[in-house]
């Protein structure tokens, strides 16, 4: 997929993070949308599915970036469900965390991973958020 | 164990007493011997009487037996009342002691009338009542109950000689008329009573000497239990001091991390261009910006693995882990450093090394760390070599370097938090001063011991010695 046709999705609540994020994107020919909570990145998803979604996971809420990506999987609409994410985080590498729930509810049980394609750290390194971009989208299915 | 004095009548240092629950305690074992007694007096006297073929009046003496075996009775009633008391009473906890004692004289009393008086070599059985007076009852007491014996000896002797009541002679043991000798008479009755005031004199000493060893003790057992309680205290608010600490410390580096990230990845894009172009000169002090940045997100980094491996509950995490695991793990990300940095690496591992008990992502972090730092402080054309080895039912860690050293001086403070040798900080190396604070943590959560050797220009080993995983999920103890 060429960057001008993809249209990326950024979903983070703090706005100078967000502002870098998409510089970055724009400079290399992508499109960019961004939405500062889960509930606007639901808006801005049925409005028109993205090519990618970029989303930081350590939102107010706590939670809310994993719910996102457990409703996003469980979603009717396939184009929707096979959205590849990219999560942003400013956890170093090295901690123990697991992008996962700790406790089960109704919709996932805990030590399910997060079904998303990549982890990318905080600060992001440019190079390396293009270079992941490019390829989830070259591993998406054609839509 | 010493036990405290229960009742709240505690006797003076001279006058140490039992206390009412000890009291109460021993009256009711003396009762179940007063059993014995009755039932041992019932068998002497058949045992005289038919088998020994002694002459004695049965009927006064078998009754005498049953006369005590039921005032038996009477007495273990009241003691087991007085025992359910509370709260327990010494005062009528010893009245109820003197009262036994007492009955007790003069049932022996009455025994030995029927049985040839101060013929009977039995009249000394008058000791034993003193030495268990002396043990149950104060000084003053036990002195009262043998004048008592005494005058009851002192009554024997002289109802015998002055034939005041009939008397029952021995035939068979003693030969007629000795009963009216008053020398004899009266001189048996002064042996008696001197024996039986020594008797109370030493009994008494030396149950007072014993009583006062006793508080002693109990004094010295109280103290340490206090000291025990306050260094528990102490301890316990040191932990909480610690874990305040700790919890603050990651919340501050939890806080600083996310708007750290975010600057740093704004200044980025300026340098990158992307907000346009920019002066060389802003470009120089951008670029110096973003190098403190990094190092203000390295110190939040190291920060939160500090708290992380102080608090942590390793026990859900705890598993058996093969350090020559955890040392491939780690030794790609170590070479290519070491690469950039031209230093040579080599990691040697013996074969067969036991498991240790531990939490493999802390101990990648520790072979890091202590991996890094080797590199990091060996100039250019050095070597660092990382082994393990197994020693003594564990396993021992050794990252050694070529590199700058540790003076002297610094060597004990190398764990504290932020603290750096000036060699380190000299040559423009980059450093949070944490790294040897997060190794040491990490040691300590695994009871693992650390040691290091230095020496200033040539070099420095550490060594890290881990106690062998017995069990699986064992969490080891605390180490130095």
């Amino acid at each position: 997929m060429e960057p001008k046709d993809a249209r990326i999705l950024v979903v983070e609540d703090d706005v100078d993070a967000a502002d870098a994020v998409k510089t970055i994107l724009e400079s290399a020919g992508y499109q960019v949308t961004t939405a500062e909570s889960a509930e606007k990145a639901w808006d801005a998803v049925r409005a028109q599915a993205p090519a990618a979604i970029l989303l930081d996971v350590m939102m107010p809420s706590g939670t809310e970036g994993f719910h996102f990506v457990w409703d996003l999987r469980n979603a009717d609409d396939q184009k929707v469900r096979e959205v590849p994410i990219i999560i942003l985080s400013a956890i170093h590498e090295g901690t123990s965390l697991r992008f996962y729930p700790t406790e089960s509810d109704d919709t996932y049980a805990p030590g399910e991973y997060l079904p998303v394609q990549a982890f990318l750290d905080k600060p992001i390194e440019p190079s390396k958020l293009l270079s992941e971009v490019a390829r989830v989208l070259k591993t998406r299915p054609p839509q | 164990m010493v036990r405290a004095p229960e009742s709240a009548e505690v006797a003076t240092r001279s006058e140490a007493v039992l206390s009412a629950r000890e009291l109460v305690e021993s009256l009711a074992w003396i009762a179940r011997l007063r059993w014995l007694a009755a039932g041992g007096v019932a068998a002497a006297i058949t045992v005289v009487r038919w088998y020994l073929g002694i002459a004695l009046p049965v009927a006064p003496l078998y009754g005498i037996a049953a006369g005590l075996a039921l005032y038996n009775c009477v007495l273990y009633g009241i003691t087991l009342r007085l025992r359910a008391e509370r709260p327990l009473s010494l005062a009528r906890a010893s009245v109820v002691a003197n009262t036994q004692i007492s009955l007790d004289l003069f049932f022996l009393a009455g025994l030995l009338y029927f049985s040839g008086g101060i013929e009977n070599p039995f009249i000394f059985y008058f000791v034993f009542h003193i030495v268990i007076a002396s043990i149950l009852l104060s000084r003053r007491a036990t002195f009262s109950q043998t004048a008592l014996a005494s005058v009851i000896v002192l009554a024997l002797a002289a109802v015998q000689n002055e034939a005041w009541l009939p008397h029952y002679h021995l035939a068979e043991v003693m030969p007629e008329g000795v009963h009216h000798n008053p020398a004899l008479a009266y001189g048996t009755w002064f042996v008696v009573a001197s024996t039986l005031f020594l008797t109370a004199y030493f009994a008494t000493s030396i149950t007072a000497r014993l009583r006062e060893r006793e508080a002693e003790i109990f004094a010295l057992s109280r103290s340490l239990e206090e000291r025990a309680a306050d260094l528990s205290r102490a301890n316990e608010k040191l932990r909480l001091i610690e874990r305040t600490k700790s919890e603050y410390m990651r919340r501050v580096a939890h806080e600083l991390r996310s708007p750290l990230a975010t600057v740093h990845q704004m200044v980025g894009v300026v340098l990158d261009g992307h907000k346009g172009e920019i002066p060389p000169a802003a470009v120089e002090s951008l670029t110096r910006a973003r190098v403190r940045l990094r190092l203000l997100m390295d110190v939040a980094r190291d920060l939160l693995a500090l708290s992380r491996a102080r608090e942590a509950d390793l026990s859900r995490q705890m598993q058996e882990v093969s350090l020559a695991d955890v040392v491939a793990a780690v030794a790609p990300d170590l070479e290519q450093r070491a690469q950039e940095a031209r230093v040579a690496l080599e990691a040697s591992v013996a074969d067969g090394l036991p498991p240790i008990a531990g939490d493999p992502e802390s101990l990648a972090q520790l072979v890091d760390n202590l991996g890094s730092n080797a590199i990091k402080y060996t100039p250019a054309g050095g070597a660092v070599r990382i082994s393990a080895r197994g020693d003594d039912g564990g396993v021992e860690l050794a990252v050694a370097d070529s590199g700058i050293g540790i003076a002297r001086e610094d060597l004990p403070h190398i764990f504290d938090e932020f603290y750096r040798a000036a060699n380190a900080r000299e040559g423009g190396r980059e450093g949070t001063g944490l790294g040897l604070s997060i190794v040491k943590a990490i040691c300590d959560s695994h009871g693992a011991k650390i040691a290091v050797q230095s020496e200033p220009g040539r070099g420095t080993t550490f060594r890290v010695r881990f106690p062998e995983a017995i069990h699986r999920g064992e969490t080891p103890a605390t180490g130095d």
